[in-house]
């Protein structure tokens, strides 16, 4: 087992430095002229000149990736020309926003999407598998941008029952920094209602960033279920005589819950990626929307240390998931 | 008690609706056992050996299964039309049933133990607290002669050799001491040593704890090792059912002529066993006479209307025009 981990950490490294090639490459082909963007507007041509040379944007690429490398070696993540500041410091104010929201969300999906996976497989072809499946299309066919869009305006500009966006009201008081995650640093200093309000300011972006995800999930889950409940082992528990609950919450769900698994680690990194789309619609103060501004800008040390971020996040969760499988199945257990 | 049966299935129909249309698996079956004792049932792969067992105790699901006449008698307690609870309990308590691949039939994500306590505490009805399951399955894992019990109530599924999961599901399928065993091919995908190891013990158990068995197999001899009496089934129906020697000396059913010349025999050398040509018949649309005919040397042309069980002595029932005394008369008339 630690094996297996050390050896997933290593290769994790060289997938992220493989990340981090593609990202520097395209950032530094896309159009615009990064010396000028860090001299600002005003500054003359000579001041151009001066910052290409000062911050090395005149040397060739793959001696400015080293360079990068180097730097990124120190623990230095740059600095951001649109915020001033150092990315580090942005990336630990932004980031907290953007796991809570997106633990959230994945927990709205998980939470629907394995019961309701059940739920049809149980009632296959009756009334709850239709309105499951339907729920389960629309998840694929909206996409997350628009939905956002939607909920956004019909459930808080039209009826006011949620907050338009942000993190918390502008005359909320933020709890003392803990986590970074309002509404848990709420609750471990036991402020109930903002821990409310924070979660209310949630709702619509996870809701929105939860949906393709929860779609996926019921899919699978349904499939799976099926698929288990006809199983052999499934007719020996029957003959029994163990009751239909436990056939189904615990000797059928074990089993499907593992390709679940995997989906539900996918979904994760397609979540990831979605908080760019969503944050802005919501304004939600996270990393997504750290990096949206940043890309508009072509802020270039933030757009590398958001995507490096975002993969690792990725990687990990997918370990993790993988663990969790072995946990479930001793079968995978034995082979690691 | 022996004039009353262990289990009677009277006129016992089954069909499965299908998108094709209506699939008749199961008709008119009539089978009953005498407590104590041991059928074989036999018929080749898809004539409806594993539905008709099942379906009788509520294992087969519905839809697509109908089960669309009869009566399925335990003890003189009809089955059919039994709420699911009350099922479970028969299932749990009254009869058990081990099955063909030991491979499967055991879930690969739980310990054996914990699958075996779950049972047994079901069996109950929840009555058997887990540490007293516990104590049960541990001395069931003795009675099967599992190597190892403690080890091995510890152990995955996947740990185990085919072998060793058919005793646990024995074990599992026996702790609740159930008065009747169905064994739907308890062998057929073990190793032949392997093979006789099981049937050795299934003998054992059936003597040691009275149970009333039925063996279901495609396979004559494994049969007549352990049944004193055997049911032969086609198509949905049974054709014939007589004590073993009588169906190895003296057939009556063409079929059952068929299944007989198919085994090997020990002292004759054979370079390939005679099998019986053709196939089932099309069961979306069963023909009324015999549904052997197409596959049968003596058919004639009374073999096209229905052809009802007679006995053609006190423990000898067969399905075939042969023994009826109008088909003398047909063919006179012809
Ligand atoms: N769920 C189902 N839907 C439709 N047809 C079914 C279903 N289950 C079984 N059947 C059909 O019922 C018939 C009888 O099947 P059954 O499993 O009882 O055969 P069997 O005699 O046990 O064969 P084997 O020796 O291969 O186990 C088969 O032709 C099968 O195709
Ligand atoms: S009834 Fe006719 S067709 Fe059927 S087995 Fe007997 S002789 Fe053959
Ligand atoms: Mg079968």
């Amino acid at each position: 087992m630690q094996r297996l981990i050390l050896k997933r950490l290593g290769l994790m490294v060289v997938m992220l430095l493989g990340l981090a090639v593609i990202t520097f490459t395209v950032a530094n082909i896309a159009p615009g002229d990064p010396a000028r963007l860090a001299a600002g507007p005003d500054a003359s041509p000579d001041m151009v000149e001066k910052i290409r040379v000062e911050r090395g944007f005149d040397r060739a690429l793959p001696v400015r990736f080293g360079l990068y490398l180097g730097q990124l070696a120190q623990g230095d993540l740059g600095t951001s020309v649109y915020t001033g500041r150092p990315v580090a410091q942005d990336i630990a104010v932004f980031l907290p926003a953007t796991i809570e929201l997106v633990l959230f969300s994945i927990l709205i999906a998980v939470v629907l999407g394995v019961p309701f996976g059940v739920l049809a497989a149980v009632w296959q072809n009756h009334l709850p598998d239709h309105a499951i499946r339907f729920l389960s299309v629309s998840g694929v066919a909206l996409p997350m941008f628009w939905l956002g869009l939607m909920l956004q305006w019909y459930l808080s500009l039209e009826l006011g029952l949620f907050p338009l966006g942000g993190r918390l009201g502008t005359f909320d008081d933020v709890p003392t920094t803990i986590t970074g995650m309002i509404s848990i640093d709420a609750l471990l200093v036991g402020d109930l209602a903002t821990a409310g309000t924070a979660l209310m300011h949630m709702v619509l972006p996870a809701t929105a960033l939860s949906f393709p995800a929860l779609a996926a999930i019921i899919r699978v889950n349904r499939a799976e279920m099926l698929e288990v409940l006809g199983r052999d082992y499934v007719v020996n528990a029957r003959a029994q005589g163990i009751g239909p609950f436990r056939i189904i919450a615990i000797y059928a769900l074990k089993n499907a819950i593992l390709p679940t698994l995997a989906m539900i680690g996918l979904r994760f990194g397609w979540m990831l990626g979605g908080t760019v789309l969503v944050e802005s619609v919501f304004d939600f103060p996270g990393i997504g929307l750290y990096a949206a501004k940043a890309a508009i800008s072509s802020d270039f040390e933030p757009i590398m240390a958001v995507t490096l971020i975002l993969g690792a996040a990725f990687m990990l969760t997918n370990l993790l998931i993988d663990l969790m499988y072995a946990l479930l199945d001793p079968r995978v257990r034995n082979q690691i | 008690m022996t004039d009353h049966p262990l289990l009677d299935i009277r006129d016992f129909s089954l069909v499965f609706d299908t998108f094709d249309g209506t699939y008749h698996a199961i008709d008119g079956v009539n089978l009953s056992l005498q407590p104590g004792e041991a059928l074989g049932l036999v018929g080749e792969t898809g004539c409806g050996k594993s539905v008709l067992t099942r379906a009788a105790f509520g294992l087969v699901p519905s839809p697509p299964a109908r089960i669309t006449g009869g009566s399925v008698q335990l003890q003189g307690r009809e089955l059919l039309g039994l709420s699911d609870r009350a099922l479970r309990q028969v299932r749990g308590r009254e009869v058990a049933m081990i099955f063909q691949d030991p491979m499967t039939y055991l879930n690969p994500v739980f310990r054996v133990g914990t699958q075996l306590v779950d049972a047994i505490r079901a069996q109950s009805g929840g009555q058997t607290k887990r540490d007293e399951a516990k104590a049960i399955a541990l001395d069931m894992l003795e009675k099967v002669q599992l190597p190892n019990p403690n080890r091995q109530f510890a152990a995955y599924p996947h740990e185990l050799s085919g072998g060793m999961r058919q005793r646990v599901l024995i074990a599992m399928a026996l702790a609740a001491k159930p008065k009747l065993l169905i064994a739907d091919e308890p062998t057929t995908a073990l190793d032949v040593t392997i093979q006789a190891q099981i049937l050795d013990l299934m003998a054992e158990l059936v003597a040691d704890m009275g149970l009333t068995m039925i063996m279901i197999s495609h396979d004559l001899g494994v049969v007549a090792q352990v049944c004193s009496r055997i049911a032969v089934m086609y198509a949905g129906k049974i054709v014939e059912d007589a004590p073993v020697a009588r169906i190895f000396d003296a057939p009556a059913h063409p079929y059952t002529k068929g299944l007989l010349a198919a085994l090997p025999h020990p002292f004759r050398r054979q370079d390939r066993l005679e099998s019986i040509p053709g196939t089932l018949p099309d069961l979306l649309h069963p023909p009324a006479g015999c549904l052997f005919a197409a596959r049968c040397p003596h058919a004639a042309p009374i073999c096209a209307k229905p052809v009802p069980m007679r006995r053609i002595d006190d423990s000898h029932r067969v399905a075939c025009t042969l023994y009826d005394p109008a088909r003398e008369k047909d063919r006179a008339d012809a």
